[in-house]
C-alpha cells in the first residue's frame, strides 16, 4: 500500500491547505511504524522467551537453574557443554545427524518436488489415490511402523548405518514436500510454461528452469521444515541406531533420564541441536524473500 | 509419444521409496492386528484372532476418551496457531528494516527440538519453581497448578503446542503471502478500498489454498503429537492429557499387547483418513486443479 513508502515530494507544494495534511501524514506514518514495530517486538519476546530461558540454562550451574526465584543474572559456566561433549560423545552424534538429515532432506525434496509437479500439472488417473497414500505415510503413528523397519533393517543388515535412517527421513519428508509444493504449483500460470514450452524446451526443463524457480518460497519453506522435522526426529534414530550412526535427538534424550535429569546439561543439548537449524534458516531467509522478485506475475 | 510418459518418471522416485519404506509396515502392522501377539508374556500364544482386536477397540472407553482428548488438542492448537500465524505472516510482510531478522528469529521455537521444549516448558510450569507462576506472582495473581490440574493440563499444553507451531503456519502463510502477484492488490488500493477490505476480499481469497494447506499439514501433525506430552504429563493427571498416541504408547511398551496396538492404530488411522478425505471434499481443497483441467 502507498502509505507504507515515503509521503511523496509531490505533496510538498508550499500551499496552505496542503502543508498541515503532509505534516499529519508524516506523523500517522510515524506513528503507524512505532505501532507496528512494538507489535513485532512484543510477538518476539513471546516466541524468544522460552528459548531465552533454555539458553541461559545450558550456562548456568546446577544450583543456578534451581533456584526461585528464577535467576536472571549469574556467572556463565561451560560445565553443562563440557559434559556434553566429553562424556556423551555430542560431536560425533552432530556430525552423523547433519549427514543423515541433510541427504535425507536433499533426497525428499528432489523426488517430492518431482512428484507434486506430476501431480499438479498432468491429469493422472487415480491421481488423488496417489497424493493421498502419500499423505497416508504421514498419517501413521511411528511407533507401529518401528517394529517392522527394525526388523527389515536387521534382515538387510543396515542397523546402525547411515542408510536405513536415510531412507526413514526422506520417506517421512515426503509427504509434506509433495503436498506443499503442489499447491505452490498450482499458484504459478500454466501460460508461463506454455510459452516456454512453446519456445522448445522439455517438460523437464521447464520443471528446472521456469517452474522451480518462481516457487522460491514454497521451496525454502519446505526445505527448512523438512530439515527440521527430519533434525529432531527422535523415535526411530534411537530404536534404529546405537554407537556408529547416533543422532543429535538421541544424546539429548539421554540427558533427560528420569532419574538424574540434570537440566543444565539438556538444555545445552537443546542449544547445540538448535544451532544448525539456525543456521539453515538464516541461509533460507534470502529465498524466500527473494521470491517475491520472481513472483510479480501481470496476470 | 515420450510426453505420456513423463508424469510416471517424475512420480516413480517417490513410488519407490514409498513401496520399500512406507508399505511394508503398513502391511505388517495389519497383519499382526489381526493376532493377538504379547512378545513378552510366553503363557499367551501367538495365533490369529482375527477382527477381535478391532471389536475390542471399537468398545473400549479409555480409546474413546483418547479420541476426544485429541480432537479437542488438534482444533484449538491448530485453530489459535492458524489466526496467529495469519496475524504474523501479515505483520512481517512489511518493507520495514529489520523485519528479515524478525522472521528468522521467529522460527526458533520450530527449530528446537521437541523433547527439549517438553523439559523446558515443564521447568516452566513447575507451580513452585517455575517462571510462570513467578511472572503471575509480579503481578499479584495467584499460583496455577499448570500441569498438575485435570482442567489446566490440556490447556498447558495447547498453550505449549501454539508457542511452538504458529512459527510453522507463520512460515507457510508467509511465503503463500509473498507467491501472491501484486496487480490485484495494487487495483484494489487504487480503488479505494480499506486495508480490512483488501484483507477480506483480496488477500484471503487469494490465500485460501495456502491456508488450507496449513491447516491440513498441520492437523496431521498434531494428531500425531507425542514427545512433549509424554515428557510433561504422561498422558495425566487422570488422563486429561491422554492424547491417541500416548495410549498407543502405553498399550504396545507398557502392556505388550502388540496386536491389539496395531488395531487401535489402524483405527485411528482409518478415522484420519476419513476426516482427511471429508476436508479435502468439503472445502473443495484441490478445486483449482479441477479447473485448470477443464481450461
Amino acid at each position: 500500500m502507498s502509505a507504507d513508502q515515503a509521503p511523496t515530494a509531490a505533496v510538498a507544494v508550499p500551499r496552505w491547505g496542503v502543508r498541515p495534511r503532509y505534516a499529519i501524514r508524516t506523523a500517522a506514518h510515524a506513528a503507524r511504524t512505532a505501532l507496528l514495530y512494538a507489535a513485532v517486538v512484543s510477538a518476539l519476546a513471546i516466541f524468544l522467551f522460552p528459548y531465552y530461558w533454555m539458553v541461559t540454562a545450558a550456562f548456568k550451574s546446577t544450583g543456578d537453574v534451581t533456584a526461585y526465584p528464577p535467576v536472571w543474572v549469574f556467572t556463565p559456566t561451560l560445565e553443562n557443554f563440557r559434559e556434553l561433549i566429553q562424556d556423551l560423545g555430542a560431536l560425533s552424534a552432530l556430525k552423523n545427524s547433519l549427514i543423515i538429515v541433510g541427504i535425507s532432506t536433499c533426497l525428499a525434496m528432489i523426488f517430492g518436488s518431482m512428484a507434486a509437479y506430476a501431480l499438479a500439472r498432468f491429469d493422472i488417473k487415480g491421481k488423488e489415490m496417489i497424493a493421498l497414500e502419500i499423505l497416508m505415510v504421514r498419517m501413521l503413528p511411528p511407533i507401529v511402523t518401528v517394529i517392522p523397519l527394525f526388523l527389515l533393517a536387521q534382515a538387510l543388515g543396515i542397523l546402525d548405518t547411515y542408510w536405513i535412517l536415510i531412507a526413514i527421513y526422506t520417506l517421512s519428508g515426503l509427504p509434506l514436500v509433495v503436498w506443499v509444493m503442489r499447491v505452490f504449483v498450482q499458484e504459478i500460470p500454466r501460460s508461463i510454461e506454455e510459452a516456454a514450452l512453446i519456445d522448445g524446451c522439455s517438460r523437464m526443463q521447464v520443471l528446472f528452469r521456469v517452474t522451480l524457480p518462481l516457487a522460491l518460497p514454497g521451496i525454502a519453506a519446505t526445505m527448512v521444515l523438512t530439515f527440521i522435522f527430519a533434525w529432531n526426529e527422535y523415535l526411530f534414530a534411537s530404536l534404529l541406531t546405537s554407537s556408529d550412526a547416533k543422532t543429535l535427538p538421541v544424546v539429548a534424550a539421554v540427558t533427560l533420564k528420569p532419574r538424574a535429569i540434570s537440566w543444565g546439561v539438556a538444555s545445552a543439548a537443546g542449544v547445540m541441536m538448535s544451532l544448525p537449524v539456525v543456521v539453515l534458516v538464516l541461509l533460507a531467509q534470502r529465498y524466500l524473500v527473494r521470491g517475491l522478485t520472481f513472483g510479480v506475475i501481470k496476470r | 509419444m515420450r510426453e505420456r510418459f513423463t508424469p510416471w518418471i517424475l512420480l516413480a522416485p517417490s513410488f519407490i521409496v514409498l513401496l520399500a519404506v512406507g508399505v511394508y509396515p503398513l502391511l505388517y502392522s495389519l497383519w499382526v492386528s489381526l493376532r493377538s501377539y504379547f512378545p513378552t508374556s510366553p503363557t499367551v500364544a501367538n495365533k490369529f484372532i482375527f477382527l477381535a482386536n478391532y471389536r475390542a477397540a471399537f468398545e473400549d472407553p479409555v480409546a474413546r476418551h483418547a479420541l476426544q482428548v485429541t480432537a479437542l488438542f488438534t482444533l484449538f492448537t491448530v485453530g489459535i496457531s492458524l489466526i496467529l500465524g495469519l496475524g504474523l505472516a501479515l505483520l512481517l510482510n512489511q518493507r520495514l528494516r529489520g523485519l528479515a531478522v524478525a522472521r528468522t528469529m521467529l522460527l526458533i521455537p520450530i527449530m528446537v527440538t521437541p523433547i527439549a521444549v517438553g523439559i523446558t516448558w515443564r521447568i516452566l510450569y513447575n507451580p513452585e519453581l517455575g517462571v510462570f507462576n513467578y511472572l503471575l506472582s509480579l503481578v499479584r495473581l495467584p499460583d496455577q497448578q499448570w500441569l498438575g490440574s485435570t482442567s489446566q493440563a490440556l490447556p498447558s499444553i495447547v498453550i505449549m503446542d501454539v508457542w511452538q507451531w504458529t512459527p510453522f503456519m507463520f512460515l507457510i502463510l508467509f511465503a503463500g503471502l509473498r507467491s501472491l502477484p501484486q496487480s490485484p492488490f495494487e487495483a484494489a488500493s487504487i480503488d479505494g478500498a480499506s486495508a480490512w477490505q483488501i484483507f477480506r476480499s483480496v488477500t484471503l481469497p487469494m490465500l485460501r489454498p495456502v491456508i488450507l494447506l496449513a491447516i491440513l499439514l498441520r492437523s496431521v501433525d498434531a494428531v500425531r503429537m507425542f514427545d512433549q506430552v509424554f515428557i510433561m504429563t504422561r498422558g495425566g493427571p487422570n488422563l486429561a492429557t491422554d492424547l491417541a498416541s500416548v495410549y498407543l504408547y502405553r498399550v504396545n511398551f507398557k502392556f505388550y499387547n502388540i496386536g491389539y496396538g496395531a488395531a487401535l492404530s489402524w483405527g485411528f488411522l482409518l478415522l484420519l483418513l476419513l476426516t482427511v478425505l471429508v476436508f479435502i471434499r468439503y472445502t473443495g481443497f484441490l478445486r483449482k486443479e479441477a479447473e485448470e483441467k477443464a481450461v
